[in-house]
């Protein structure tokens, strides 16, 4: 038995209401208990007096795992020839700044006090693959979200007017089947409609081959995963990602939901108007204002930082307009089983471009006029907008206003004189940050022993030492505690441990696979039992993590 | 001051990354800095002074002796200096280079010049596979410099070479220039099979036709072409076959080239 105590930090913890409160915290056996037992011995104590104290974060939509991981990694030799990470007693040899390899990536992470990680993008067909890559990324906790939209199945079932249960049934064989934490839809219908040549599709466009529409896929997935009681709500990439005015198709993806709970992804990239000399404005404005009324809507921003980077993305509809934009000059757009699809485009954002620039301050923008930190998350779409180790800066631009006015200086003229950034007043409180970083996350995914430090948390804990400089306080935590075990010292990982893996089981009528099996045989690469992971090889694969069930509302 | 001395002890028994000894990344270090600093070898961390005995004191000027043929990425990546290989060098000999010159009395491995950007590499014995080439992933090869050849070349000479010049007074392997951008390749000696296979554009100067010729090379007949005497005259003086030719000799036989690619590229078969 481990008994650990951390005294007298400066606790704060949002889930809880706690802000900035002195608290001795005690962690017995990986859980975080209110006092101790009679009998319990303190095996290690920490003095934290003085220090911030956060439960781990969350990253909830980061691209770590999976097909177009592994795509981009090939595609970039470069980037790992020219990073990389020598072996340590403790850690094993990594590479890569952009597209990092899974140790690399599972190292970064727990040093900068990320405990959990959720890949948002898992093809079912490649789930396998995805989980094999989370579980061999070290120290952090780990899920995804399945990708359904363009697969056949679901728009075959949508041309017959399939009732909606049958439709709840196969998205709850789906989770099942691929062992995910909820599911995602990447450009509603449009990576489909790519292959029969549509270049472009709108919410109300119908594909050319099934005539679907993407309002009717969101509708209709979003009332599954409703119905389901799946606790997050449809992960949407919606539709015309990076378009000049697409602002007015976020809008109506948000109409979609038809007041169901609807999560938007990277919504920086889904926010831009059409307007001034260059046809590019931005549309933070909009969407924002939209956000803070409708309630059922989350988003996390996808905020783009300046460098070298890849952008790994199921829409092949927009990897293929961006491809002529590659940065170095090389790209992939792909079919993958007739499931979805994949573009890979490797990306130099630069400071000096318009559409760069106002790019990066509208993504800004969007985090300073959401009014609910509750439902604003704090993401770059790793690593669409920059790699994740940009987190820390990121935090200083949000909390730091003369530091955000000061870069704001430096950028391209032109789009500062676009951006309405430098009349934001707003700076996050490190309250705020919390609550973005940690428990809106683990409250929009439904971990509900993640993300906070109330008795019966799991001992994801890190302090921070206080720093003016919020950029330097964020990249190198004291502290960090995985489970109750500390992994990470002064910013150096100091002990190897194996995360968990998070996923949802709602309940379903198995009746389902009668259609499933037939459709997998005449049609798939593999047979439906062949597809399905079971919890023993999700284990296994995953070199020993641990399974961790989460629970669905009763169904509806 | 007097040029550094590395003097190899023993040869190591696996390949050293020695792309931290040079003139721009030792530039205001006393001979005891370089000796403490490590270099990997195979998996283990050693010593330089462990592996060489040191001599002389101006990192602007560095030499190596001893059979320096495990030793890769000697020049890398530097701006100014010179560096003296006495004797055989490894892999990726000035890759990256900006500037300076590197001079190497015996033959280096594979890729000699990748990615090279400016400066001049002499290598008087032979150089390996994809000299001026590129490395898996990157989209150019060598891009701006000179590299002098007086031996062979192995094969993929100049893959994907972006700009600059390669002068071999040997003979060159298969597919030379390969995936040519653009630059200037001469051969003095024979070339391989089917030179400037899927070449774009760029310039392979040759002396005879070579045995195995791509169908995708065009033959454009005999032509005059004036900035041959430039090139020469530039050439003047240069170590090995190109250092004294004719300028006014500057009739050559045209091929154009690959029509597999762009086609734009050209190989100049000299009278």
């Amino acid at each position: 038995m481990s008994v650990i105590k951390l005294t007298g930090g400066r606790v704060i913890d949002p889930a809880n209401g706690v802000d900035d409160q002195v608290r001795d915290i005690y962690v017995k056996d990986g859980r975080i208990v209110a006092s101790l037992a009679d009998g319990d011995k303190v095996s290690a104590e920490y003095n934290v007096s003085g220090r911030i104290v956060m439960s781990g974060a969350i990253d909830m939509h980061t691209h770590i795992g999976g097909g177009k991981v592994n795509i981009a990694r090939e595609m970039l030799p470069e980037d790992h020839r020219d990073d990389p990470v020598a072996r340590t007693e403790i850690t094993r040899s990594s590479c890569g700044y952009c597209a990092p390899g899974t140790l690399a990536a599972g190292y970064r992470y727990a040093e900068m006090g990320y405990t959990s990680c959720f890949e948002p993008a898992i093809i079912p067909m490649n789930a396998r693959q995805a989980h094999m890559e989370m579980g061999d990324t070290p120290i952090v906790d780990t899920g995804g979200y399945a990708m359904l939209g363009s697969d056949d199945f679901l728009l075959r079932m949508l041309v017959a007017k399939e009732d909606q249960q049958t439709i709840n049934d196969y998205v709850a064989w789906i989770l099942h089947s691929t062992q995910t934490l909820g599911i995602k839809v990447v450009n509603p219908g449009g990576i489909s409609a790519f292959k029969f040549n549509q270049r472009k599709l709108d919410v109300d466009e119908q594909n050319a081959y099934y005539g679907v529409t993407p309002r009717q896929i969101l509708r209709t997935l979003s009332r599954a995963v409703h119905e389901l009681g799946v606790p997050h709500p449809l992960h949407v990439h919606a539709s015309n990602l990076g378009v000049a005015g697409n602002v007015d198709s976020t809008l109506a993806t948000m109409d979609a939901a038809e007041g169901l709970p609807i999560h938007l992804t990277h919504i920086q990239f889904h926010s831009y108007g059409s307007e001034g000399d260059r046809k590019f404005s931005s549309g933070a404005a909009r969407i924002a204002e939209a956000i803070n009324r409708h309630k059922n809507v989350t988003a996390d921003v996808g905020q783009v930082l300046f460098g070298q980077t890849v952008t790994a993305s199921g829409d092949n509809m927009s990897q293929y307009r961006n491809s002529g934009l590659a940065s170095p000059k090389k790209s992939a757009v792909m079919d993958i089983e007739m499931e979805a699809g994949c573009g890979v485009v490797p990306f130099k954002y630069k400071d000096q471009n318009f559409v760069n620039a106002l790019q990066w301050a509208i993504g800004l923008e969007i985090f300073l006029m959401v009014d609910d930190p509750w439902r604003i998350f704090l993401t770059t779409d790793h690593p669409n907008g920059a790699p994740f180790t940009t987190y820390p800066h990121l935090i200083k631009l949000l909390t730091d206003r003369s530091f955000r006015n000061s870069m704001l200086d430096t950028i391209n003229a032109d789009a500062k004189a676009m951006s309405n950034l430098a009349s934001l007043e707003r700076e996050y409180s490190l309250y705020e940050i919390a609550i973005m970083t940690r428990a809106a996350p683990a409250r929009i995914l439904g971990l509900t022993d993640r993300g906070h430090l109330a008795p019966g948390a799991a001992a994801d804990i890190v302090v921070y030492k206080e720093d003016a400089d919020r950029e330097r306080m964020f990249e190198k935590p004291e502290l960090v505690f995985k489970d109750g075990e500390l992994v990470v010292r002064d910013g150096k990982v100091v002990k190897v441990v194996r995360g968990n893996t998070h996923v949802v089981k709602p309940e379903f009528d198995r009746g389902i696979e009668k259609k499933i099996e037939p459709y997998f045989r005449q049609y798939h690469s593999v047979r439906m039992n062949n597809f399905k992971i079971s919890d023993d090889e999700l284990c296994e694969c995953g070199g020993g993590s641990k399974l961790i069930p989460h629970a669905c509302r009763k169904r509806s | 001051m007097s040029a550094l001395v590395l003097t190899l002890r023993s040869a190591p028994a696996q390949r050293v990354d020695a792309g931290a000894l040079n003139p721009t990344a030792l530039a205001g270090m006393t001979p005891a800095d370089v000796a403490a600093l490590t270099l990997q070898v195979g998996k283990n961390v050693v010593r330089v002074d462990a592996l060489f005995d040191l001599s002389g004191d101006d990192p602007g000027d560095i030499v190596f002796r001893g059979d320096c043929s495990r030793f890769e990425r000697i020049g890398a990546g530097m701006k100014s200096g010179r560096v003296t290989v006495e004797g055989d060098a490894g892999g990726y000999v000035a890759q990256r280079m900006l500037g300076g010159e590197v001079i190497v009395t015996g033959s280096t491995g594979a890729f000699c010049a990748s990615g090279m950007k400016g400066g001049r590499v002499e290598v008087r014995g032979n150089v390996g596979d994809y000299a001026g080439g590129a490395v898996p992933g990157d989209m150019k090869g060598m891009a701006g410099g000179l590299l002098l050849v007086a031996g062979n070349a192995g094969e993929r000479l100049g893959d994907r070479m972006r700009r600059g010049q390669i002068l071999v007074s040997g003979n060159a392997g298969d597919y030379c220039a390969s995936r040519m951008i653009a630059g200037t390749i001469a051969v003095a000696g024979t070339v391989g099979a089917y030179p400037g296979y899927l070449m774009k554009r760029g310039t392979l100067i040759l002396n005879a036709l070579p045995v195995q010729m791509l169908p995708g090379m065009v033959d454009c007949g005999a032509h005059r072409l004036g900035f041959l005497s430039l090139l020469y005259a530039s050439w003047k003086g240069l170590p090995g076959a190109f250092g004294a030719l004719d300028a006014s000799a500057c009739t050559v036989r045209r091929f154009m080239g690959d029509m597999g690619a762009t086609g734009r590229g050209e190989m100049l078969i000299r009278g």
